[in-house]
């Protein structure tokens, strides 16, 4: 057992973990956090996505112990002091079906347009093509982060780059 | 028709607001304290073997291990049509995977490492792997005791084989018709298994209340169809409908996987063991796939017979279907088929059989399309081939054909109302049919394809919906029905329909998932009927309730009542301008007259919808008679794809599907229904690609290895486009289109490969791989080695369809 | 799911730590974790049941990317993210580029890194392939020595490195030079897949050439034949780029699996080849500046 610290949503939390803990189980099981969720445990499916230090991960394939004196933030902390501007704009454009997609593909296109915010479609493709989603066929989600990166466009875009 | 509010427009989602903030809750969110227990499943590697020994002393003693349960405390079968599948394995396995005992445990790993240690001694039995060694002489039979098991009046098994159903149709005299054709086209198509794949796996949690109460969590498309199979299984254990509760929170994909029961009861027989304790048991993804329910594979020969002018006189349709090891739900897949078999077209002579065959495979299911799509592979595949061997326009061709409003269906009843020509002439014109496109490189060529599809809801004659509505002291409603949320916005569309009779905003209705003990029945969220059969419900009991709001009025006010009606949440008068009482004054607490009495009361309504013309008596060798089908739902779709010829890799350009959904109740849902559907039909026809070795075991339960679409998978244009030619008793002329929007795909593919580069593929996926051997004159099927991703092992032309009558 | 197995953890703070932590005799073995995404999902899978993790990302000497005595060095713990977005990556290698991108989807680059991959070394891993055309050089460090092993020897297996247990990859090491190359991978469908085949090619100013196959032998491995016959071509006709196909699909011994019959790997093999030479020659020629194509699904 080890007790280690990481910055959760903006808060600071403490919790004690063994070894083969891996960091969705012990957010979903330890920390309330139940908007990762488990879909493949392989890393394929992108539905335990959470931010790790602002990058998109596969929380099924970091062990908790790893993370300790990291930063993560998950849906729960996206949706904390109102909706962002993705999130209106998902809500708004009736993207979301069964929903279970939601949460990973909403961090995914967060951490894009924070390094990215003038992608090309290529590039938003490119970005949630580890966010596997069986309803929606994608085209709706793929036009909201379109929809919302040219409305915040800052007045110098970047060029982002071809992955 | 009248002028609607509501309906027709899309409102934000109800369901929304939750799953972009996650608030959504699934299965595996839910917390039940520390005292949850876990558990995990022992699985069989064999595919076909008596179970000689289970040994579970280990697995008893490991640390953390609270109970072992195997087959010896569950002997009990159970079944959505026909209870022919175990709850535990009993005396022998049938297929690498079927649960053979259970662990339950303090935690998940102690619950994992525990099930490694039960061992199991196996006497092998000859496996039953494909469908020629099942339905050979003295084939080894997998259900020894078919005569035995429950079923419904309209299935018909053929006990002392491995025919758990077969399902015949016959109209008209098929031979002297192809006696008489023109041209005939005979040959054989194949469609091998495919899994659903929805993001969430299944998942229950169960508890056996101290007081003898079993509530389940499930996720699930039909609470009720769950509750009453295990209220039917369970009844040993002296439990009957009013002691099983079944809750079902937000569904993460469902696909007809989810319907009927697989894993849950499961869940169920665990709880009961553990009375006092929750015990959850949550799927990995590699069990989703072997061992929930798959769509089955099939083999269908088609021979159809051509007039000189081009209309169909004659079709002879015979499919063989994979099963696997239990049909209760696959069979009336083979059943629906068997009935529709003839596509959405006129064919005054047929002669369908649809045969169900037992495997030592996984069991089989519903899958979005439910046979459909397997047999509009065949179908409109041959349909293009025929137009195109006697020199026909194959849009031209189908358009001749088209079944159309009245025209007798296969089983001898009406054809409701559809417009399939429309939705033809809408997908040619986005397609610039006839219009030759230019490839972007030398190296690519372009093909154009058109198919059509059909479907209707393959429901028993009493499949029916209800609805209970009610009001809040602020106005808002709550509407109780027991159709799943599974992502399609079922929850919001029948707020529309409330919402356009009670003149209350969607935004003020809550519409939430089922409970069985306090939602009102539904049969299933299955079949794409929820929109029509529950939106009736809807409807009644919203007509319900506004009949008594305008009573309660007219009591109290001493008005006419057919004086009053609804407007902007107020009962107003015709003859009295100022009359305009606001819900919210009364709905709860009624109307005070002068003298200071109140009239009225909480106001509720209730609605039911059965469909009271359906009937599954038909002829067992005809199918004639009866009237097994509510309706069916018409359209059309098409592709421009481009392929490049040394690779065969193929890129769709153009995707576009026309449908007549009879009333588009919310746009942007339907829209997402059939970008949803072309996407997930496409991804069957072009890569996804199951694989079983020849021990029957699978090879590719995995996202690794059996591929869903991403979004760069997917086409560079969608045209989703609606038709509405009312359903004349669906909600506001409403029919459903959930299923139909992937049924044409594969076919559609497979015309286009054709159209492009020449080469006509028999067998799905249609991947890259075959294309580009094809084209190099190398057929898949001599290179594919040992992994079935069929179960016939030989060439399909090879296969013998003869197997009696 | 839920890792069964049971194990220790520990994270050194430095080189000689990690070592020594590395060489414990421990039931199940001492392994080294840096991104965990072929690790993690073999605990879970059963695949592996070490007695002891050993992390290193504690460790600085494995970070960063630089040009060191020449050399472009890539540290053991940098990311496939961190090569995308490398400037030096791009100028010195972009061969790598390519590759990288080609890995998995962004969620996994984030974390997964190229030295990770090499050490798990299953046959279809993508960096093998480029490091092989760059001639790369692996830097171990062992408890007692340090190695450099050249990528075309690391490879012996399936799952099977030339590192010596109980070894650490500290950096991969390429030499900087004019050149321009091509990576192409065959995948069954646009999204994320493991190589059902792989071609590498690198020319330099001279038209010399080099080329390696991924996934159609236990090992990545060189194409001399192919080398060979393209040798001092800057600009290949046709007519020896027919030649170099047939040859390619000769030099590679695909095997027929679930993923991909061997005939169509070996035919696609050929086509890899004549496309990536292609698109190698004009980016040598300066009329392709990208990399980040995969000629097997698009055009530059």
């Amino acid at each position: 057992m080890k007790k280690i610290t990481i910055q959760l949503n903006g808060e600071s939390r403490r919790l004690s973990v063994v070894p083969n803990l891996t960091l969705l189980d012990a957010l979903r099981g330890q920390l309330g956090i139940k908007t990762p969720k488990e879909g493949c445990g392989r890393g394929d499916c992108g539905a335990c996505t959470v931010l790790l230090d602002g990058k998109a991960v596969r929380a099924c394939l970091i062990l908790a112990i790893e993370t300790d004196g990291q930063t993560i933030v998950t849906l729960e902390g996206v949706s904390k002091d109102g909706l962002s501007g993705l999130q209106k704009a998902f809500l708004k454009n009736n993207v979301f079906q069964c929903g279970f997609c939601a949460s990973g593909v909403i961090l995914a296109a967060s951490a894009l347009l924070v390094e990215n915010p003038d992608p090309s479609e290529h590039e938003v493709r490119e970005a949630l093509a580890g966010n596997l989603c069986r309803c929606t066929g994608y085209e709706p989600i793929v036009r909201t982060v379109l929809q919302v990166a040219k409305k915040t466009l800052t007045k110098a875009p970047v060029r982002g780059k071809r992955s | 028709m009248s002028k609607t509010c509501i309906i027709g427009k899309s409102p934000v989602r109800l369901d929304g607001l939750a799953k972009v903030t996650g608030a959504a809750q699934y299965v595996d969110d839910l917390d039940f304290g520390p005292g949850l227990l876990h558990a995990a499943v022992v699985e069989s590697t064999h595919a076909h073997a008596l179970i000689k020994k289970v040994h579970t002393a280990a697995a008893e003693k490991h640390p953390g291990v609270v109970h072992v349960v195997t087959g010896k405390d569950c002997p009990h079968m159970f079944g959505l049509y026909m209870k022919d599948r175990y709850i535990f394995a009993q005396d022998r396995v049938r297929f690498v995977g079927e649960q053979i005992a259970a662990v339950i445990a303090e935690t998940p790993e102690a619950a994992l490492r525990a099930a490694k240690l039960v061992k199991v001694t196996y006497v092998p039995l000859p496996k039953v792997l494909s469908l020629g060694d099942a339905l050979k002489k003295d084939a080894t039979l997998l259900h020894p005791d078919l005569a035995k098991y429950e079923k419904p009046p309209w299935f018909f098994p053929r006990p002392g084989t491995n025919i758990a159903h077969w399902r015949k149709t016959r109209k008209g005299d098929v031979d002297k018709a192809f006696k008489n054709a023109s041209f005939i086209l005979e040959d054989t198509y194949t469609v091998p298994r495919y899994a659903h794949c929805p993001i969430e796996t299944h998942a229950v949690t169960g508890l056996f209340d101290l007081s003898g109460r079993l509530t389940l969590w499930a996720s699930s498309q039909s609470p009720f169809a769950q509750r009453n199979v295990m209220a039917n299984a369970l009844k040993p254990f002296g439990l009957s409908h009013k002691d099983i509760r079944i809750i079902t929170p937000f569904v993460g994909g469902g696909f007809g996987g989810k319907a009927g029961v697989s894993m849950e009861i499961i869940g169920a027989v665990l709880a009961i063991v553990m009375k006092g304790r929750p015990v959850k048991l949550h799927w990995t993804r590699e069990q989703e796939f072997y061992n929930t329910s798959q769509r089955q594979g099939v083999i269908a020969r088609i021979k159809m017979g051509v007039s000189k002018g081009g209309r169909i006189t004659a079709l002879e349709h015979t499919l063989h279907w994979d099963a696997g090891a239990s049909a209760e739900y696959g069979a009336n897949v083979v059943n629906a088929v068997g009935l529709s078999a003839t596509g959405p077209y006129r064919v005054p002579n047929v002669k369908i059989d649809s045969v169900c065959v037992y495997t030592n495979m996984p069991p089989c299911g519903a899958y979005r399309g439910f046979g459909y799509s397997e047999f509009h592979f065949g179908l409109e595949s041959h349909i293009t081939r025929i137009a195109k061997a006697i020199g026909m326009d194959p849009v031209k061709f189908r358009k001749l054909n088209a079944i159309k409003e009245g025209d007798t269906l296969a089983y001898g009843a009406e054809m409701n109302p559809g417009d399939m020509s429309q939705c033809i002439d809408r997908v040619a014109k986005e397609l610039r049919w006839g219009k030759k496109d230019k490839p972007s490189s030398r190296n690519r060529a372009i093909g154009k394809s058109l198919c059509c599809f059909w479907k209707a809801p393959a429901m028993p004659p009493n499949a029916s919906s209800a609805a209970y509505l009610k009001f809040n002291e602020d106005g808002s409603l709550n509407l109780m029905v027991s159709g799943m949320e599974l992502g399609q916005g079922f929850l919001t569309v029948m707020a529309q329909v409330a919402s356009e009779v009670l003149t209350v905003p969607v935004t003020k209705i809550r519409v939430e998932t089922p409970d069985t003990d306090r939602n009102s029945y539904e049969w299933q969220t299955v079949g794409s009927h929820v929109t029509w059969s529950c939106g009736n419900a809807v409807r009644a009991a919203a007509e319900e309730v506004k009949d008594k709001l305008i009573a309660t009025v007219a009591r109290a006010k001493r008005l006419k009542a057919a004086d009053l009606y609804l407007e902007g949440e107020c009962v107003k008068s015709r003859k009295k301008k100022d009359v305009a009482i606001p819900f919210h004054e009364f709905v709860i607490d009624g109307i005070m007259r002068p003298d200071g009495r109140f009239v009225g009361g909480p106001i509720q309504g209730t609605g039911m919808f059965m469909p009271e013309f359906t009937s599954a008596l038909g002829d067992p060798e005809t199918s004639q008679g009866g009237h097994p089908n509510v309706h069916y739902t018409v359209g059309c779709a098409g592709v421009i794809v481009e392929i490049d010829k040394e690779t065969g890799k193929l890129q769709v350009l153009n995707a576009s599907l026309a449908v007549d959904a009879g009333k588009v109740i919310n746009r942007d849902l339907l829209n997402g229904q059939i970008v949803g559907g072309i996407v997930q039909g496409l991804a069957t026809a072009l890569y996804e690609d199951i694989r079983y070795d020849s021990n029957g075991r699978l090879l590719n339960p995995n996202f690794t290895d059996y591929k869903i679409p991403t979004t760069l998978d997917c086409p560079v244009k969608l045209v989703p486009m609606a038709v509405e030619t009312p359903q004349p008793d669906g909600p506001f002329g409403a029919r459903g289109v959930g299923e139909h929007t992937m049924i044409a795909a594969a076919p559609m593919i497979a015309d286009a490969i054709e159209d492009a580069v020449g080469i006509r593929l028999k067998t799905m996926p249609l991947t890259a791989e075959k294309i580009a051997l094809a084209m190099r004159g190398i057929e898949y099927d001599d290179v594919k080695g040992d992994n079935l991703g069929f179960c016939f092992r030989g060439k399909p032309c090879d296969y013998p369809f003869d197997v009696g009558s | 799911m839920s890792i069964a197995c049971e194990f220790e953890y520990a994270k050194p703070a430095t080189l000689k730590e990690a070592l020594r932590l590395l060489a414990r005799r421990v039931p199940g073995g001492a392994i080294p974790l840096v991104g965990g995404s072929d690790l993690v999902a073999w605990l879970r899978d059963g695949a592996i049941q070490p007695g002891l993790l050993v992390d290193l990302k504690g460790l600085e000497e494995l970070r960063g990317i630089k040009l060191k005595n020449g050399k472009l060095w890539i540290g053991a713990a940098v990311t496939f993210s961190e090569i995308l977005e490398s400037k030096l990556v791009k100028k010195h290698a972009p061969l790598l580029i390519e590759s990288s991108g080609m890995v998995a989807s962004v969620g996994v680059r984030n974390r997964a890194t190229m030295a990770g991959n090499i050490c798990s070394a299953v046959p279809c891993c993508d960096s093998g392939p480029v490091l092989q055309v760059y001639q790369a050089s692996i830097h171990v460090s062992l408890p007692r020595s340090r190695k450099t092993i050249p990528a075309t020897k690391w490879f012996v297996g399936p799952r099977k490195t030339a590192m010596a247990q109980g070894g650490i990859v500290t950096g991969i090491s390429i030499s900087t030079g004019k050149h321009a190359g091509a990576f192409a991978k065959l995948k069954r469908y646009r999204g994320e897949d493991l190589a059902q085949a792989s071609v590498a090619v690198r020319v330099d100013a001279k038209g010399l050439w080099r080329v390696a196959y991924g996934s159609v032998a236990p090992t990545p491995i060189r194409g001399p034949k192919a080398e060979r016959l393209l040798k001092g071509e800057k600009k290949p006709a046709a007519v020896l780029l027919k030649k170099a196909s047939a040859v390619a699909e000769m030099e590679c011994s695909p095997i027929t699996d679930i993923r991909s019959s061997k005939e169509y790997r070996r035919l696609m093999v050929g086509v890899m080849l004549k496309r990536s030479v292609q698109l190698a020659a004009k980016r040598l020629a300066g009329r392709v500046a990208d990399y980040g194509i995969n000629c097997l699904e698009e055009d530059a």
